[in-house]
């Protein structure tokens, strides 16, 4: 079935399906369907006290107790579950957002790059093989591809009843139906970005039934092998949102520095819809006392642009002074009342690669002192919660930590926004790895890689770069699109860093998969990445010319008692201006916390404690912080050593 | 200087006793009682320390297995009979039953008591650990490892004191938090307090606990296993640098009962206090845990000699 292939590259791939189709996990070219074309993480308000409050009434988040029921694989759900006709008899409850392991309905496990059906199931990934390949195994027939089926209701009154309404599913594993009120609305996969699906066709005044069910593999598993513990469920936040008659759907601005380090350049635009005639959009942009600098009013359209604001010395936004203008789109009908307020924070910065391939942030050089961070609660596992943020976030400011690689997927929207406040410098990685179909035992292997150079697997690769520059470009914080991670290369990866470097000319690209296959070393990333290089394998690389800046997407792996010979990786600073320094493996161990049976103590358990097989053991245990946030010893090393550096 | 050490020769143990300090040494198996104001400070004799538990590093390395031996050598190393001296002149040691000598009890200003272990491990090799004390009631310990070509790198060289009960803390001069060779970085010295005896907790249990670069260190207990001692006061033990710093560690376990477990929880009740000085230790290591060895430097060569000294005092 393909769908989305051949499809212009810039415009998300939209096909009209009414009737569900479960062969649409088995095929990578189904990927979306009938989902609204990613946008910004703007939030949007009624009115400006809405605004100032952060509390707003065109939300109403779905989250809490679900119905839910689960199933072994596909076969076994049942006839029309999703509506209202049925009653849900055999439903049970359960949270969301959480995973569906947590809750206790499937087993833990926790596996690298071994995929969780290796030597269970054979497969590989689809159009890798010849066609009617015999031992070819479907994700829609297959005996080990649990369902997880959700139901949820909701009530429609007064305004919410009559405007649009749309629903945002802010992180699914890993491929999901929905239906409302029995009628089916559309598809989604990739697990870590946010899916939006417009409910108008089939909500009404009064109840509304939404079903959704959640299957733990599709095609996508094949690029979602992080090394990471194995979940699916709805794991992140569900809201619904009501759309005034004009409505900001799309916000883009790009507060840039100009060569001359004086010249600050704010270029806004938005996409309406719905817009209404007459409609009018304000933008304006104010200090962080409050002072007004600019105000501009146009007709709002559904493509709209105010006209470019210079602005003489702004305020530069860096990791030591993380400083935000505060802009302000203000919609307002034919008659002049406000029917929406987004207020966006933007700092101006520049991030550039010099001619002498030095990294540099508004004209001085940076210095990278990251971190990896996975999202993990020791006890919700990738569910965290905005107190898990604030922790983190706490631990990494008070480390002298100026960096984060999102490992390896898109994090929580609001993470992005914590780290525009803190001044963190964030590298944004695509939801993207897939290091079990070319990383062998007897080494590597490309042979069956996706994304690969497969054309029927490079638009759903396309997509996901596409839906995390769209909704995360606002974000001052990000200085780097990574395309993902231990993905090996070639053409489709080639395809995404064209995608990034297209919609963003203003950040530099990485990706370290290039290093395995050098082949792709001129049209893929803009540094030169390694993993775990010794110090003087970096400066071998540095000291011959270097054709692109270094940096160490990942080092020091912090394995339980680690974090030895940080010092030799301080001291290359000092001696190569092209070396932009590196994000250690990795901020906090991934472990589980749960309660003995022996000892009746809470105790902390990895891969192979749940009869969990294949695993990898204790191989995710390699945090600077253990899994419940407690400072590992090596953490004071770090603090230490970054604290010499930071700025 | 005044003869105040009492050398007590007899037919299994000689006694060493100057100001409330009271040592036995068994001529099999070496210091087997530190005893100062009446309270006991030694489970079994000290033992050459050739381990340290394994972290996932040194796993992932292969490290582990290139210097097994060293397990074997930890657990298995045994003293030969020791020599005595006595003022700086050799005494010789009663060979009961039938040699004839009667031993005795002499006094004077300077006692030492030397064993040589001998390793299980091929090549074998040996350790001295000499103690010598003064009439103050110190005890000054000198070890030196004979290095010896062929053997494998050592995780660490150290002699390890197992004590009955365990400690409710110690306070050392030295840098603060868990160091190695590789980890330093942890600012300046300084006085640090622990309280009780911390097992860092990694996933699986390993190595940890190390403190670097420090001159002294004091372990206090309350208990003790006398059950005609009732009394629960802190008592105190310092072991100082002779000639410089030392590496220690003071955990409620042996590197063997942390290298068994597999997780925290594995780990038996803390009974006892483990405290071991070390004149050398191997770094942690860092660039990965798959196979990169530990930086240049912090790894200890088996094939060359390795001296440390240090006082104990109350």
């Amino acid at each position: 079935m393909a769908t989305a292939a051949g499809k212009d590259a810039d415009a998300a791939p939209q096909e009209e399906y009414m009737e569900p189709s479960l062969t649409w996990l088995d095929d990578p070219q189904t990927f979306r369907v009938n989902e609204l074309p990613a946008h910004s993480d703007h939030c949007c308000y009624a009115d400006a006290q809405e605004a100032n409050e952060r509390c707003s009434s065109l939300v109403r988040p779905l989250d809490g107790q679900w119905q839910f029921l689960y199933v072994d694989q596909p076969g076994l759900i049942p006839e029309r579950f999703y509506s209202p006709d049925v009653p849900a008899d055999r439903f049970g409850l359960i949270e969301v957002p959480g995973h569906i392991e947590l809750s206790g309905h499937a087993q833990v496990q926790y596996t690298n790059t071994a995929y969780p059906w290796e030597g269970s199931v054979f497969r590989r990934p689809a159009y890798t093989t010849p066609p009617d390949d015999p031992q070819a195994v479907s994700f829609s027939e297959a005996p080990d591809n649990p369902v997880g089926l959700y139901r949820n209701t909701f009530v429609l009154d007064g305004s919410w009843a009559t405007r649009p309404l749309h629903i945002r599913f802010e992180g699914v594993e890993r491929a999901f139906y929905l239906w409302c009120n029995g009628e089916f609305v559309g598809y989604a996969e990739d697990s870590f970005t946010p899916s939006t699906f417009d409910l108008s066709p089939y909500a009404h005044s009064g109840e509304n039934l939404i079903a959704v069910a959640v299957f733990r593999h599709c095609t996508a598993s094949w690029i979602e092998d992080q090394d990471f513990f194995r979940f699916f469920g709805i794991f992140r936040s569900v809201s619904l949102l009501s759309l005034p008659e004009t409505h900001v759907d799309d916000l883009d601005a790009k507060p840039t520095l100009e060569d001359d380090d004086h010249t600050g350049v704010l270029n806004v635009s938005a996409r309406f819809s719905p817009v209404q005639d007459g409609s009018k959009a304000t933008m304006e942009l104010a200090d962080r006392e409050g002072n007004v600098l600019v105000r501009s009013t146009v007709e709002a359209q559904r493509q709209t642009g105010w006209p470019i604001y210079r602005l003489k010395d702004p305020h530069l936004w860096s990791h030591g002074d993380p400083y935000l203008y505060r802009l302000t789109l203000t919609v307002t009908d034919a008659q002049g009342g406000v029917v929406e307020v987004v207020p966006q924070a933007v700092g101006f910065r520049r991030v550039e690669i010099g001619a002498d391939k030095v990294v540099r942030l508004n004209g001085e050089r940076l210095r990278i002192l990251g971190v990896n961070r996975h999202e993990w609660s020791a006890t919700r596992g990738r569910a965290i919660t905005q107190a898990d943020m604030d922790a983190d976030m706490e631990a990494i400011m008070s480390n002298h930590i100026n960096a984060v690689r999102t490992c390896h997927y898109p994090d929580q929207l609001a993470w992005y926004r914590m780290c525009d406040e803190a001044g963190i410098y964030v590298m944004a990685e695509t939801n993207m790895e897939s290091h079990g179909t070319w990383q062998k035992l007897g080494g590597d292997d490309g042979s069956y890689n996706v994304p690969g150079s497969f054309p029927q697997w490079r638009e759903m690769v396309i997509d996901r770069a596409r839906t995390q520059y769209e909704t995360l470009k606002n974000h001052p914080s990000i200085l780097f699109w990574s395309l993902g991670n231990e993905s090996f290369a070639g053409e489709n990866i080639v395809a995404m860093n064209e995608y990034y470097k297209k919609a963003d000319p203003t950040r530099p690209i990485h990706y370290e998969g290039v290093v395995h296959n050098r082949r792709y070393e001129e049209r893929i990333s803009d540094f030169e990445s390694r993993m775990y290089a010794s110090p003087t394998d970096v400066a071998k690389y540095l000291e011959n010319n270097p054709k692109k800046p270094f940096v160490l997407c990942e080092y020091m792996h912090s394995m339980g008692n680690s974090v030895g010979g940080l010092r030799e990786y301080m001291d290359l600073f000092d001696r190569y201006p092209q070396y932009v320094g590196g994000f250690i493996w990795d901020f906090k161990d991934q472990a589980l916390q749960v309660t003995d049976t022996v000892t009746g103590r809470k105790v902390m358990r990895y891969g192979g404690d749940f009869d969990d097989r294949p695993t990898e053991r204790q191989f995710s245990g390699d945090g600077l912080f253990f899994a419940d946030g407690i400072e590992k010893p090596a953490m004071r090393e770090v603090s230490e050593e970054y604290g010499r550096y930071e700025r | 200087m005044s003869d105040n050490i009492r050398i007590v020769i007899d037919e299994e143990m000689i006694g060493l006793h100057a100001c409330g300090h009271d040592y036995l040494f068994d001529y099999r198996t070496g210091l087997v009682s530190l005893k100062i104001a009446g309270k006991e400070w030694l489970y079994n004799a000290p033992q050459p320390a050739f381990w340290r538990a394994t972290t996932d590093n040194d796993r992932g390395n292969g490290f582990s297995r290139r210097s097994a031996q060293w397990v074997g050598a930890d657990l298995f190393s045994i003293p030969g009979r020791p020599s005595l001296m006595v003022g700086g002149k050799p005494v010789a040691i009663p060979y009961t039953p039938s040699d004839g000598s009667t031993g005795g009890q002499l006094h004077a200003s300077e006692a030492s008591l030397c064993y040589t272990f001998t390793t299980p491990t091929v090549p074998s090799t040996k350790v001295d650990v000499c103690y010598t004390l003064d009439t103050t009631g110190s005890l000054t310990v000198n070890v030196h490892y004979y290095g010896k070509a062929g053997l494998p790198e050592l995780p660490a060289f150290g002699l390890r004191m197992v004590m009955p009960t365990p400690a409710t803390g110690f306070t050392y001069f030295g840098l603060p938090g868990e160091t190695y060779p590789d980890r330093l970085g942890s600012g300046k010295k300084q006085l640090v307090a622990v309280e009780g005896l911390p097992v860092t907790p990694y996933l699986v249990p390993q190595e940890c606990g190390m403190h670097m670069d420090t001159d002294w260190v004091r372990v206090t207990r309350e208990t003790t296993l006398n059950n005609a001692d009732a009394a629960i006061a802190p008592f105190s033990l310092t072991f100082a640098g002779n000639s410089g710093s030392f590496a220690f560690s003071c955990l409620p376990y042996t590197p063997l009962e942390l290298e068994n477990a597999t997780h925290q929880e594995e780990l038996p009740p803390a009974r006892r206090t483990v405290l071991t000085i070390y004149g050398a230790v191997r770094g942690v290591g860092g660039i990965d845990s798959w196979g990169a060895p530990v930086s240049e430097g912090c790894s200890i060569s088996g094939e060359k000699d390795i001296d440390f000294s240090f006082v104990v005092r109350s």
